[in-house]
């Protein structure tokens, strides 16, 4: 009771706290506000990234060098570059909380106070529109509801009074949770629990506690680093001590390490990665999806399962009228969002009678100054029933308020909960009608009880026991829907007994409300989105299950989750099939059953086995009436499958799970501020379809990937080559750790990018998501293929450049074997020739950077043909087109006007390596054709990456 | 990752056996023998025609080269100067004049350098018009001027054998490189400086250095085979008190504009520069 309260919070219902015991409680108990999450400093971020992947390859190098470099101070080093280019700098999203006034009494007075001072025990005014400012037991409510949406995800407004109805917080009807909305009436209540200590503060300290995990595409950067790295550091070794048995000095030995070393690390690739997942999310903000984490762009591509909360994201989130039954007969109505007219037959005496019903058993009235806009968007002050009503209305009689104004209104029992009814009298809009029109709306069955006559085709029938069986039919196939079914009746109040100037009195019920005349049901839902149907069929299509789970009744989450192919026409759910079959739900094969309606009551006590079991054995599953802490069993039981979960939340109470899930994504209209910042990406228009063009770019982003990677690999070969060959044939060093470098970072960046804007080779979204076990961003075919076969390729066509260089300067190959210590000895400048002419050491130095230029301009243009081949990587260039990606030959241009600005060598040294481009092409084209014309066998198996 | 961490290590001992031979399957190193056969022969084959055409890609090349001269001189315009002998690692010169041991390698350089100097070998070499360039461009056969190993005067190992070596007056020759088709313009000659003016003393043969231009042009190894580039020796006369001091010589090409001597960044273009260091 009241005073036991007073008692335990140490407070007064009437004065409030002292100030003074207030400042004491804040001290103890801090703001009420919730603490938020730590973030990382920047600076640890920053040597993450500077310690990070690839760069560790290069710090070694760096070590290396300045060892080298301390011993042999005079001979100087070779030029050791660190790039440390990564870059993941994310798009912030910056969610400001507007400060919160709050309505308190203290020093018994009320006083405005900012929400963060309040403590427990404080007694706190709230009002229709205030979003309450903590946790409250309420020891006063006038005709309170409060939308808990935000916590529990239920769209309807829940009523709110002083009554202990239930031991659970959550469901009980005396509390009021923080940071909901209370939406109409007003209310008193006591403060108790503020900040991190109120229910929303745990669900949000529940969040923060799960750990992030990796991303997919974070664990493929590493797999692949892993492998650059083993590559790098193996040829490395293998060198290094095949250079000490050649009798290389040990400090040669280490150079050349460093220089396969850097030779190996792409180092622009982190740089590329990084810019085409940032191009991908801009690409994808544009339709709509924001994305907050870079590396989750590609983790929703590789998703096999979206657990998709229910309103607001399937749904509308509002109510809107579904069905209506008239006639002996149902109708549907448009629940599409942007309806203009309803198309079900409206010729029927009877619904005449209807419409003007719902017109005039109604107070909710638009908003003034709307008149421009159209009538779904208007706002209407009115709770949702009511407004699902006005809106309908409105769409199929036009202008309601003058036809409520012709049908002046007489008299009007508002709805209440002991009724269950709602009823007004009016004057009749026809001058020569006299007569009072009573009307009715409310609980059926309720309704269906005053009744004795019913409308059919618009004239009064007797309610026999055959109609009222036809009534029972048609409210149960309605409810079955999940709908929210309202009986509408009337009656024409004889001219005789109410005349004009009949004083209608509400308290005493001077009027009938029995014997009236049925008229008919309407039904009502939150409807789902019109692009969510197709949307789910897609994701089906793609392979991902799709999982709905909301806090919603059962049966209203079965109906939506059919209305949107959820669960698909032809499957049935345990219970179904139990219906149909007559038998008990026990005796049903389990397997059987497609479907499953899973109760948030039936998940507290299962085991975690038996969650497996249900993940496992259903492809469509619905999960009803669950609590935070089940959203993210249901999430962690889906990961236990193996697979990579996308959910989807708007209310705090989602945010754990959002957390949890490998991506989450947060609604951006809707959504809380919680949800927003537990998630990896905010969903613009709140519209599940937009997940879909999600899904599709980041598969696209995986596949484009991988082809800029095969990219980048390739070169490292030709890269490599010439250090191999320089040590065990001893013949002048052909390319330069700088010339090595101009390639990784000026060259080959633009046009590794560009494969970012490639289009998708096939319908990516009709195949499954990708085994994040066995499809790797870099397997061994894509590492073999460009390491041993194109990248060779390029070596031969640069080291035949090269070759033609020194010969025709004078050096013929044959005199180049074996003349490294001579050609690299500074004493020795008289050395001859193939022709007996003789060279100083720098004439050679200069020949040799010649050398160095051609080898580079040689990789340049290879890769112009190897970027050609990798767009596609099964289909021919030709059915890709070749200049439908113009972003492609604007990194061609680059890459080739790089190489001149960088570059001055003969013009026909450029020309050498063209014939091996031209191999490499059409070397792919072969290798496409036979993995197109033969799939599944060796060729395929061995070179499709 | 962290998982595959905290397997035992007994374990992934046994999945890298397994990895390296799988007995159930017949898999070694994840591929089975026929697998392993397939892809080396895919190998071969690759391989094997990528060398073919590197072969021919070589060929053709070398197709369009002359043997005579070769394609591009650019980097070559001017030459560089060397000394004979040459030390093995720096360009400095250590010797005891008392020590035979201590010079005998740069006199048998000097010797075997000079071999092909020698009035025997030099029998199809032709007597020359001096101070004219001996231009042969029409002459298929092209002939070498004959070079008088007297020229050389007391640095020809005629009358010394030990080159000045023992006398404390060592002799150092200063070559020009080979480069085909160049022609100095003026009256080359080499001029040899010391910062230690009074340290040492300069003799040059033939006199004054010169370097006659009747030597030139060179036409290449295949088409000149008897050629023989001019030689001027600079015989060193180091004063007897500055026996055991280090003396540092920069001889540098002067009297023909178009041969350089002052290049930045290449120290041996038309100069070279040297130590000598004698003892007792």
């Amino acid at each position: 009771s009241a005073s036991e309260l007073e008692e335990k919070y140490g407070t007064s219902i009437n004065k409030g706290l002292s100030s003074s015991r207030a400042a004491e409680i804040l001290a103890r108990d801090g703001p009420n506000s919730l603490t938020p999450p730590k973030a990382t400093p920047e600076i640890v971020k920053f040597l993450k990234q500077m310690v990070g992947g690839f760069s560790i390859l290069l710090w070694i190098g760096a070590v290396f060098s300045w060892i080298s470099f301390g011993i042999q101070f005079a001979q100087g080093s070779r030029p050791q570059n660190d790039t440390n280019l990564k870059n993941s700098k994310t798009l912030i999203f910056v969610i400001l909380p507007s400060p919160q006034q709050a309505l308190v009494i203290r020093d018994a007075e009320k006083k405005e106070l900012p929400a963060e001072q309040l403590v427990v025990g404080d007694i706190v005014e709230i009002k229709g529109g205030d979003r309450i400012p903590a946790d409250i037991r309420l020891i006063s409510a006038q005709g309170c509801k409060v939308d808990n949406s935000s916590l529990t995800g239920e769209s309807e407004p829940q009523s709110r009074s002083c009554d202990f109805t239930h031991e659970n917080p959550l469901e009980t009807k005396n509390i009021a949770f923080y940071s909901t909305t209370c939406v109409e009436g007003t209310a008193t209540g006591i403060v108790i629990n503020t900040g991190d200590r109120t229910v929303i503060g745990r669900i949000a300290s529940l969040a923060s506690g799960v750990g992030n995990e990796k991303t997919p595409i974070a664990i493929e950067i590493e797999h692949f680093v892993y492998l650059v790295a083993g590559v790098a550091i193996s040829i490395g070794v293998l060198f290094f001590i095949i250079s000490v048995s050649m009798r290389y000095k040990i400090l040669d030995s280490i150079i050349f390490l460093i220089g396969i070393i850097v030779a190996n690390v792409p180092e622009g690739l982190l740089a590329t990665v990084t810019v085409s997942l940032s191009l991908t999310a801009k690409r994808m903000a544009k339709k709509n999806c924001l994305v907050k984490n870079l590396e989750a762009v590609e983790t929703l591509g590789s998703t096999s399962i979206i657990c998709s909360d229910k309103t607001g994201t399937l749904t509308q989130n509002r109510m809107t009228v579904a069905h209506l039954w008239f006639d002996n007969q149902i109708y549907s109505a448009d629940t599409s969002e942007d309806q203009t007219t309803q198309p079900f037959d409206q010729s029927s005496p009877s619904w005449t009678a209807l419409s003007k019903i719902v017109t005039l058993c109604n107070r909710a009235e638009f908003r003034p100054g709307q008149e421009n806009l159209p009538i779904m968007k208007r706002v209407v002050v009115g709770d949702a029933s009511e407004t699902a009503l006005l809106k309908f209305a409105e769409v199929i009689l036009g202008d309601v308020m003058s036809i409520r104004a012709q049908n002046k209104k007489v008299a009007e029992i508002p709805f209440n909960s002991t009724n269950k009814f709602q009823l007004s009298i009016h004057e009749t809009d026809d001058p020569n009608d006299k007569r009072f029109l009573l009307v009715m709306k409310g609980a059926p069955e309720r309704i269906l009880e005053r009744c004795s006559t019913i409308m059919i085709n618009g004239k009064e029938e007797p309610l026999d026991s055959e109609k009222a069986e036809a009534f029972q039919t048609a409210y149960m196939e309605l409810g079955g829907m999940g709908e929210r079914v309202l009986g509408f009746c009337h009656l024409y109040l004889p001219e005789n007994e109410f005349p004009d100037t009949y004083p209608f009195d509400t308290d005493s019920m001077n009027f009938p409300t029995s014997n009236l005349c049925f008229v008919g049901l309407l039904s009502m839902i939150d409807p789902p989105r019109s692009t969510v149907p197709d949307a789910v069929s897609k994701c089906r299509s793609a392979g991902i299950k799709v999982i709905m789970v909301t806090g919603d009744h059962p049966i209203t989450a079965k109906a939506i989750a059919k209305s949107v192919g959820i669960i698909s026409a032809t499957s049935e759910t345990v219970e179904d099939i139990a219906k149909r079959l007559n038998i008990p739900v026990e005796q049903v094969n389990r397997r059987e059953a497609t479907a499953a309606v899973v109760n948030g009551m039936e998940l507290k006590d299962m085991s975690l086995q038996q969650l497996d079991d249900i993940l496992c054995n259903h492809s469509e599953i619905v999960f009803a009436r669950t609590s935070p802490q089940q959203k993210l069993i249901i999430v962690e039981g889906c990961q236990r499958q193996g697979a990579v979960v996308a959910v989807t939340g708007d209310g705090v109470n989602d945010s754990p799970a959002l957390k949890k899930a490998d991506i989450g994504i947060a609604m951006g209209i809707a959504g809380s501020d919680a949800a927003k910042n537990a998630a990896d990406m905010v969903l613009l228009d709140d519209n599940f379809a937009s997940i879909v063009t999600g899904v599709e770019e980041g598969r696209l982003i995986f596949d484009n990937l991988k082809k800029t990677i095969a990219y980048t690999l390739t070169k490292n070969i030709a890269e490599l080559c010439p250090f191999l060959i320089y040590i065990i044939a001893s013949i002048p060093m052909p390319i330069g750790t700088i010339t090595i470098l101009f390639i990784d970072l000026g060259t080959d960046i633009i046009p590794s990018v560009a494969l970012a804007y490639e289009k998708a080779e096939s319908d990516i979204m009709n195949r499954r998501p990708r085994n994040k076990k066995k499809d790797r961003l870099v397997n061994e075919q894509l590492a073999v293929y460009s390491y041993l076969q194109i990248g060779i390729i390029q070596s031969v066509g640069a080291f035949v450049t090269y070759f033609t260089v020194y010969a025709e300067q004078g050096f013929l190959p044959s005199t180049l074997l074996g003349v490294r210590v001579d050609w690299e000895n500074n004493a020795i400048n008289d050395f001859e020739d193939s022709y007996g002419q003789e060279w100083t050491k720098y004439q050679r130095m200069y020949l040799q950077w010649t050398g160095y230029t051609a080898f580079f301009v040689s990789i340049t243009i290879q890769q112009v043909a190897d970027l050609i081949i990798r767009k596609t990587r099964r289909n021919s260039i030709f059915q890709q087109g070749l200049f439908r990606n113009k972003v492609i030959w604007v990194g061609i241009f680059s890459q080739i006007g790089i190489a001149l600005i960088l570059s001055y060598v003969l013009m026909a040294y450029w020309f050498v390596a063209v014939p091996f481009a031209i191999l490499i092409w059409v070397y792919d084209e072969v290798r496409k054709l036979f993995i197109r014309r033969y799939p599944g066998s060796w060729w395929d198996k061995n070179m499709y990456y | 990752m962290t998982k595959e961490a905290k397997k035992p290590f007994r374990q992934s001992v046994a999945e890298w056996r397994q990895f390296v031979y799988n007995p159930d399957s017949g898999e070694f190193l994840g591929r089975t023998a026929k697998s392993w056969g397939l892809i080396l022969l895919f190998y071969l084959v690759f391989y094997g025609f990528l060398a073919a055409l590197f072969t021919f890609t070589m060929w053709v090349m070398l197709q369009t080269l002359s043997s005579d001269i070769p394609k591009y001189r650019d980097r070559i315009s001017s030459p560089g100067l060397m000394i004979s002998p040459k030390p093995d690692t720096a360009l400095e010169f250590y010797f005891n004049k008392s020590d035979a041991n201590s010079y005998a390698q740069y006199i048998s350089t000097l010797k075997k350098f000079l071999e092909t100097y020698d009035d025997s070998k030099q029998s199809e070499n032709i007597n020359c018009t001096p101070g004219k360039v001996f231009d042969q461009n029409d002459v298929a056969d092209k002939k070498a001027c004959r070079f008088n190993l007297s020229e050389l005067g007391q640095c020809s190992g005629k009358e010394d054998k030990t080159f000045g070596y023992s006398k404390g007056t060592p002799c150092v020759l200063v070559k020009m490189n080979r480069i085909i088709g160049l022609k100095p313009e003026g009256e080359p000659y080499i001029q040899c400086t010391s910062k230690e003016q009074d340290m040492v003393e300069i003799n040059y043969f033939p006199p004054g250095g010169s370097i006659d231009l009747m030597y030139f042009p060179y036409y290449g190894k295949s088409l000149h085979a008897h050629y023989l580039q001019p030689l001027v020796a600079v015989q060193l006369a180091i004063n007897s008190n500055s026996t055991n001091e280090e003396i540092a010589i920069e001889c540098k090409i002067l009297g023909s504009p178009n041969l350089k001597n002052e290049d930045d960044r290449d120290k041996f273009l038309g100069r070279i520069a040297f130590k000598v260091q004698m003892t007792e």
